[in-house]
């Protein structure tokens, strides 16, 4: 399925761009996101615990950022398994100066099987621009705390 | 496939209830009816380390006249709600939408506290829910309180429950028989695709739609551009404002136009319908 993101952030280019590989923000940003280390240079190994309501399974994955173009544009592909099933896709992101803001474009194409996909594809697309939505909204409030904490 | 394992506590009163769900916190799961959890833990979708059944507690089931509201007790199953003779002669709108949920045994064994709780996009009550403007009391460590209907749906399966609270009683205001729901059904599950609750009383109709977005919500552009108007042409102009505002659901079984669509056609039917019972 394609997601289409959009989102504006108050902070600069720059420093979105930089929330954006850094695994620390990484990791406050996405939703049930327990672990997160960089393995190599734009290569990241993650533990989720994610879903809706009751509904949560634990993931392990992996995301890797490329085509990195600071501060316009990067590329993220990213692929988890769990009890649940697996969710493998892939995002443009694109950056734009909007005021003194940041504004995000992009689309995501996700694909989504196993048990999850079978039982829950009801669901999977509005869970999954909830979870989009989510990541954007902490990140968000990640920049904008550590905004109030440089003053 | 069998649940995951879990601790099983079967309490007799609600305070039991709220202290075994304050000790375990987001890892107890509150069991009613079971037609939404069972399904979800049996698939391992949903694992929660402790169930706190609450199907035993009696004094939540009954359904009576609260002065000017009808109480609906949180464990009322879809079928005795459909079969209230109170809530057909007080609130049709209720009893007419809890029969056409799912299919017989799941009428037989799911509760109204259960769906709403569970608040599944595509549950039918919802949209009667606020379209009466019906008010959920909630019990919880710090007492009771009561959530209005506008406020209790907050997004995708979410509500303002807090995980150590329950659902005691859902308080509907008499109406008119003057109602309807019109639901376009998922052939296999009986789920909505769209479901559209009216209540028409004096000169205002209010419109519920569940289905369509990730809550049920009120549709109050077609309410606004219905106003007094009872014409065929003033209502199937106000029903193709039915989605306006919403972000209607995408799945393999509707796409979000045909959702739209649907949106549009069952308000006009519903309000044909119970205007004609006016």
């Amino acid at each position: 399925m394609k997601l289409p993101l959009a989102t504006s952030i108050a902070a600069d280019r720059a420093r979105v761009f930089a929330a954006l590989v850094d695994p620390q923000t990484l990791q406050r940003a996405i939703p049930g996101c327990e672990s997160l280390t960089e393995t190599a240079p734009g290569e990241y190994a993650a533990t989720l615990k994610v879903g809706v309501a009751g509904l949560k399974g634990s993931y392990k994955g992996k995301t890797t950022v490329s085509h990195q173009q600071p501060p316009d544009s990067l590329f993220l592909s990213f692929e988890g398994r769990g009890a649940p099933g697996f969710v493998r896709g892939s995002a443009w992101l694109a950056l734009a100066a909007e005021g003194d803001g940041t504004k995000i474009t992009g689309e995501a194409d996700v694909v989504v099987g196993g048990l999850i996909a079978s039982v829950g594809s009801r669901l999977i697309e509005a869970a999954a621009k909830k979870l989009s939505d989510d990541f954007f909204r902490q990140l968000a409030k990640v920049l904008t705390d550590q905004t109030a904490d440089a003053r | 496939m069998y649940a995951a394992a879990f601790d099983y506590h079967r309490p007799s009163t609600i305070d039991e209830a709220i202290a075994l769900l304050a000790r375990h916190g987001d890892e107890a799961k509150v069991l009613a009816g079971g037609h939404s959890l069972i399904p979800a833990m049996k698939l391992r979708l949903a694992r929660p380390s402790v169930v706190v059944d609450i199907a035993r507690i009696a004094s939540l089931s009954e359904i009576r006249d609260a002065g000017g509201r009808i109480a609906v007790g949180a464990l009322a199953t879809h079928q005795s709600v459909e079969s209230s003779a109170l809530l057909k002669s007080k609130c049709p709108l209720l009893a007419e939408v809890a029969a056409t949920i799912g299919d017989v045994q799941v009428r037989n064994k799911g509760t109204i506290g259960g769906s709403l709780a569970h608040a599944d996009p595509a549950a039918d009550y919802p949209a009667a829910i606020v379209a009466l403007d019906a008010e959920i009391e909630v019990a919880g460590p710090k007492g009771r309180r009561t959530i209005r209907a506008a406020d209790f749906f907050v997004g995708l399966l979410e509500t303002a429950l807090a995980p150590d609270e329950i659902i005691t009683e859902i308080r509907v205001p008499a109406t008119p028989q003057s109602v309807a729901y019109e639901k376009t059904s998922q052939k296999a599950s009986g789920f909505a695709l769209t479901g559209v609750a009216v209540v028409v009383d004096g000169q205002a109709a209010r419109i519920g739609i569940t289905g369509v977005a990730t809550k049920a919500y009120r549709a109050t552009a077609a309410e606004q551009a219905l106003g007094a108007g009872r014409t065929a042409e003033t209502i199937a102009a106000a029903a193709s404002h039915a989605a306006d505002g919403v972000d209607p659901l995408n799945d393999i079984h509707a796409s979000s136009a045909f959702r739209a669509h649907l949106a549009q056609v069952n308000t006009r039917r519903a309000l044909e319908r119970a205007f004609s019972r006016v």
